[in-house]
């Protein structure tokens, strides 16, 4: 574990997303201490400004816009996370099935990814929840993540094929392994910096698709969450008569993750890429050197 | 230049499923939509309304593939259905709207993402570089919504400088005149401007890992050695060819700029595609729903289609290579 994380953690841009992003976990799960109280219940009067009894102000409906903050993040949180793993298993399996079986399964495979990415996502989302009705959390799971996963596809299956001739997968079939040996113990464990890219942008991409969805409506309005707070505050007109608070409370919490997960994404893109290093180009052939001449010195 | 028959297929797959999807949709889901409509005719039920919606939405004795049949037909013949509820705009107009916004923020953002992209290649690691670059990857992650909600927020409501919303002012007659242009363009500034942040991002982090293994090659050592000035090897050189993936990316994301157009064309009341699949949505007015998503999905082949065009356009070896 401690070999995966250390590059992660010597950046000092994915260190700070992974602060932001286990700070929001963390007042999630403790969101009975961090936030006390039943997040719907009605504290004060309609459209308050921040103030010391309600730090963040209240709604229309008279609601603590902090707790519901704190206590929206639950779902919010966990809906994204969820999706983004969902989307990426998805994504991931088929582009490995693709890639390594390739003739007419891949064929068919191909041609699925392209076709779902063509077909415009958002109004394809907005018309099955609308036929759905109002739906709850899983249902806009299983709908984010069955119109999303080609993105990762892609990348997985163009990594496949590349892998698929190398020695070492021919060596295994030589021994007699079986496909799903191959495909899962020998090529799985080399797309893994291509599975954290495709997993940080899956989740970044879940979060989107679910806060649209529930600003436009289609979310369970007794849920809390950031985007019926989203909902909530349009439908009262919260920017027409000026209370920021009640819009701009849960817009934080959303940009918030979202900036999280950019900077770890960005680092694993270096990772993946080193070429793409922003760094001086040759700190590193400079620390060497440096360390080398130190040991000669020593040495001495 | 021409568009590789493979391309032809999935476009044309595509557009089947949608047309299935619409097909199928209304269906297979519990509670019959076909009720929901007909309690909302109200007074206009009419016996034979009631039968057009029921043919059309699957509640009538005949074998799906039959019912297949007539809806592709009708499909054939530009009928969309009736609006359940009435929509006093024509389809041009709508589509024409958001057509405009989104070619506007797609340009706009091509030109202001390409260039930061070569400039944070050209100089990696400088200053500008690790400001601009993680900025990019920051903005692709902010929902739309967001930026909307925002920028309407600041800039429409508190500062009023823009106009909160439509897409021209209501007391101005559409006419080819000035005040009626600048008005046009007043009203789009905004949506266009919430429209931009991601594709810029998108535009500006592909621009850069392209241009950086591009800056590699030897003809731009080459150019160096001639002793051509920065700029010419910058653009002449080096964009000009680290272009080719920013297009691929652009024909990926059509989908998605499609899909935030529907939120800003929300948030900024503006009466495109998108605001009209929104309150179709809310009144489940399902034919309008339907024939939204099939013009959006016809919007999106086009415009993969014209960016394919371009490609070929642009990259002279897949001209020969098709």
């Amino acid at each position: 574990m401690s070999f995966t994380l250390r590059p992660i953690l010597r950046q000092k841009k994915a260190l700070a997303g992974l602060i932001i992003i286990v700070a929001l976990w963390l007042m999630a799960l403790f969101a009975p201490i961090v936030a006390p109280g039943e997040p719907g219940a009605r504290v004060g009067r309609s459209h308050q400004p921040p103030s010391i009894e309600h730090v963040m102000g209240t709604t229309k409906m008279g609601r603590d816009v902090y707790r519901q903050f704190v206590w929206g993040a639950r779902s919010s949180l966990s809906v994204g996370f969820a999706t983004g793993i969902a989307i990426t298993v998805l994504g991931t399996a088929i582009g490995l099935v693709a890639g390594y079986a390739g003739g007419r399964t891949d064929a068919v495979l191909d041609l699925a990814t392209n076709v779902v990415l063509v077909v415009p996502n958002m109004p394809l989302l907005i018309l099955l929840a609308s036929f759905a009705g109002t739906v709850g959390p899983m249902t806009i799971m299983a709908i984010i993540a069955l119109t999303s996963w080609p993105w990762g596809a892609r990348m997985t299956r163009s990594q496949t094929m590349a892998l698929r001739n190398r020695d070492f997968v021919t060596a295994s079939k030589m021994i007699g392994e079986p496909a799903w040996r191959i495909i899962f113990v020998e090529i799985l464990p080399n797309l893994t910096t291509l599975i954290g890219i495709n997993l940080v942008g899956s989740i970044i991409y879940a979060i989107v698709a679910q806060t649209t969805l529930e600003y436009l409506g289609f979310g369970d309005p007794l849920k809390v969450s950031w985007g019926t707070m989203l909902y909530n505050a349009q439908n009262s007109s919260a920017i027409m008569v000026g209370a920021w608070w009640d819009i701009g409370v849960p817009a934080v919490g959303i940009a918030l993750t979202g900036l999280g997960l950019a900077l770890l994404n960005f680092t694993f893109d270096e990772i993946a890429n080193p070429q793409l290093r922003s760094g001086p180009a040759l700190t590193r052939w400079f620390r060497l050197t440096r360390a080398r001449n130190r040991e000669l010195e020593l040495g001495r | 230049m021409r568009v590789s028959s493979r391309r032809l297929g999935v476009y044309a797959v595509a557009l089947a499923f949608a047309i299935v999807m619409n097909f199928i949709l209304p269906r297979l889901m519990p509670g019959s939509p076909v009720d929901a409509m007909v309690a909302q005719l109200g007074p206009r039920a009419t016996p034979a309304a009631v039968e057009a919606i029921k043919a059309r939405f699957g509640a009538v004795d005949q074998p799906m593939l039959w019912q297949f049949v007539d809806y592709v037909k009708g499909l054939a013949t530009l009928d969309l259905g009736v609006s359940v509820k009435y929509y006093p705009q024509t389809v041009v107009q709508v589509l024409g709207r958001s057509v405009f916004l989104v070619t506007t923020a797609i340009i706009f953002s091509l030109c202001v993402g390409v260039v930061l992209g070569a400039i944070s290649a050209w100089r990696r690691g400088g200053r500008f570089d690790t400001i601009v670059s993680p900025l990019s990857v920051i903005m692709i992650s902010v929902p739309p919504v967001i930026v909307a909600l925002t920028t309407l927020f600041v800039f429409a409501v508190s500062l009023r400088w823009f106009p909160v919303g439509y897409a021209y002012d209501p007391n101005l007659d559409p006419a080819f005149d000035f005040t009626f242009i600048g008005s046009v363009f007043a009203h789009a500034i905004l949506p266009v401007l919430t429209l931009s942040p991601f594709l810029i991002g998108e535009f500006q982090t592909t621009m850069r890992s392209s241009m950086i293994s591009v800056l590699g090659e030897d003809y731009v050592t080459m150019a160096r050695a001639k002793g051509l000035s920065h700029l010419t090897v910058m653009f002449g050189y080096g964009a000009r060819n680290a272009m080719l993936p920013v297009l691929t990316n652009l024909a990926l994301m059509l989908g998605a700029v499609f899909g935030g157009s529907i939120v800003t064309e929300i948030v900024f009341n503006y009466p495109g595609l998108g605001l009209t699949l929104y309150t179709a949505s809310i009144a489940r007015d399902y034919p309008v729903i339907q024939g939204q998503l099939l013009l959006m999905t016809l919007a999106t082949l086009g415009a993969n289609f014209l960016v394919d065009i371009i490609y070929g356009l642009v990259d002279p070896r897949l001209r020969e290579a098709v």
